[in-house]
């Protein structure tokens, strides 16, 4: 689904192909492109990958925008590549994984975004279990941590601690500013000027 | 609010005798029990008698302040912000109202398992109203708090001009505790909060009926219930720390209308006979009022 075709109240709230700041004031340009969730019960069927499906990843609570609360739901297309890569931690680890409530799509209206959050882009997640086990001690979200960075070269995973930019009671796994756009998308006009200065 | 009917009025009147007798027998229980202090405030909605024994004395609140955060939840559902369907993130992370800095509920000091079952997922604010009040739910409690904020219970108390209730942090916040960031509440207080309820005026009828019926399925029995009949039903809310124990909801009597009751009592650490002690004042209360109840007109 191009997001630019969604009612304002949808579009106002994904705000496809706009623009966040991240914390050092760099503009960070958000997904156009969103997979359209018609039910809860398609949601749970929806596999993206082997362990993942679909329903995981837009688990959000009252935080969330009333307009993205119902369905249709809509979720950027890097979900599943987020998906893909979680699949690879998955087999690292040997357990399941729980990707928490709000730990996966967040929209930029939803009441934790800050900045230019990457769970607005739906490649970044919060682990809160794996296995038996809950990732609410610095012993067990850094033992994970070193699992996802021998496990997926380039992911950048949240510090274990209290402060500030760091966790304390989930594992952050974070893909970047992925952004995925189907084949079939419309695309943008041609400019003159990314032509002329690509950097 | 309940207007006395003109025979109740009468009642009103000639009760200060009886109720001289009640507070002498609060006393004595008081006396007996050990309790470093001990506060009642009732209010029968049948005959409108009132007493106030220690009544406006403040004691660290316990878990009675989760009923003034029921009724702030239940003015963000009157308002339209959320509804009693709405999910929340069950997630243990609070931050202290001292310094900001995060804790968390400890497992086993809640009395509520389900809810740290559901860490990760989300539960509805309905099911976290009910484990906060039923079970009293610490997790639950420091939930709600955190979605609507302690800004909004100060709000919703000063709306409703109730005095006595002091709602400051959240639960199991031990910096706070020890910068001394206490919540409190006094006997008349509760009782103020729980008359609005009680009286259906805390926002709609309806609304007022869903805080009881919450407050009906109460689990700890052991304070207001304990020593009353069976057929009388009780909507309260319990409180209880090492030093202080208390109980204050709305007694249903049969065949009457109800009266409201908060006992608060203040202990040395290692004191037992707290619940005994609130259980026999209950019900030295229930006694006195059992005459009290509506004659019809005409009779």
């Amino acid at each position: 689904m191009d997001g630019f075709r969604l009612e304002k109240p949808r579009r106002d709230a994904l705000m496809p192909g706009g623009a966040l700041r991240d914390r050092e004031g760099r503009t960070r340009q958000l997904p156009r492109y969103f997979f359209e969730i018609d039910s809860w019960n398609a949601a749970l069927d929806y596999e993206l990958a082997p362990h993942f499906h679909l329903w995981e990843f837009i688990q959000t609570d009252v935080r969330e925008s009333g307009a993205l609360r119902i369905f249709p739901r809509y979720v950027p297309c890097a979900v599943s590549l987020t998906a893909t890569m979680l699949e690879r931690f998955r087999e690292a680890v040997g357990e399941p994984v729980r990707i928490a409530a709000n730990g996966g799509y967040r929209s930029p209206q939803h009441e934790l975004t800050s900045h230019a959050s990457t769970h607005c882009w739906a490649s970044a997640v919060n682990i809160y279990r794996i296995g038996d086990e809950y990732l609410d001690t610095r012993e067990r979200i850094e033992r994970y941590a070193e699992v996802a960075r021998e496990a997926l070269p380039g992911a950048w995973i949240r510090p274990a601690g209290e402060d500030r930019g760091f966790s304390d009671d989930h594992l952050h796994l974070d893909f970047g500013y992925v952004v995925a756009v189907p084949h079939d998308a419309p695309g943008d006009p041609f400019n003159p000027k990314l032509e002329a200065d690509p950097l | 609010m309940t207007i006395p009917s003109a025979l109740n009025r009468d009642r009103a009147q000639s009760l200060p005798s009886d109720l001289d007798a009640l507070r002498q027998r609060i006393e004595v229980t008081a006396r007996k029990s050990g309790a470093r202090a001990v506060a009642v405030a009732l209010h029968d909605i049948e005959s409108g008698t009132e007493l106030h024994y220690e009544a406006d004395r403040w004691f660290h609140g316990a878990s009675t302040i989760k009923v003034a955060i029921l009724l702030a939840v239940y003015g963000e559902i009157d308002r339209g912000r959320l509804v009693p369907q709405s999910r929340v993130h069950v997630r243990n992370r609070f931050l202290s109202a001292y310094d900001g800095s995060p804790f968390r509920v400890l497992a086993d000091r809640d009395a509520d398992s389900e809810v740290h079952a559901a860490i990760g997922k989300t539960m509805r604010i309905s099911e976290l109203a009910l484990h906060m009040i039923a079970t009293s739910s610490n997790l639950a409690t420091n939930l709600l708090l955190d979605l609507i904020g302690l800004e909004t219970v100060q709000r919703t108390i000063d709306h409703f001009g109730l005095k006595g209730l002091d709602v400051r942090r959240g639960v199991e916040d031990e910096k706070a505790y020890e910068h001394g960031i206490v919540n409190r509440v006094t006997a008349n207080g509760l009782v103020a909060l729980l008359r609005l309820i009680a009286e259906e005026r805390a926002y709609t009828p309806e609304l007022s009926r869903e805080m009881l019926d919450i407050l009906h399925q109460q689990e700890f029995k052991k304070g207001i219930p304990a020593r009353l009949p069976r057929e009388v039903r009780v909507a309260h809310k319990t409180g209880d720390i090492s030093t202080v124990a208390h109980d204050a909801g709305v007694v249903y009597p049969p065949q009457r209308k109800p009266y409201v009751v908060a006992i608060l009592t203040e202990w040395a650490a290692d004191a037992g006979s707290r619940s005994p002690t609130i259980a026999a004042i209950s019900h030295a209360v229930y006694d006195e009022l059992r005459g009290a109840k509506a004659v019809p007109n005409g009779a």
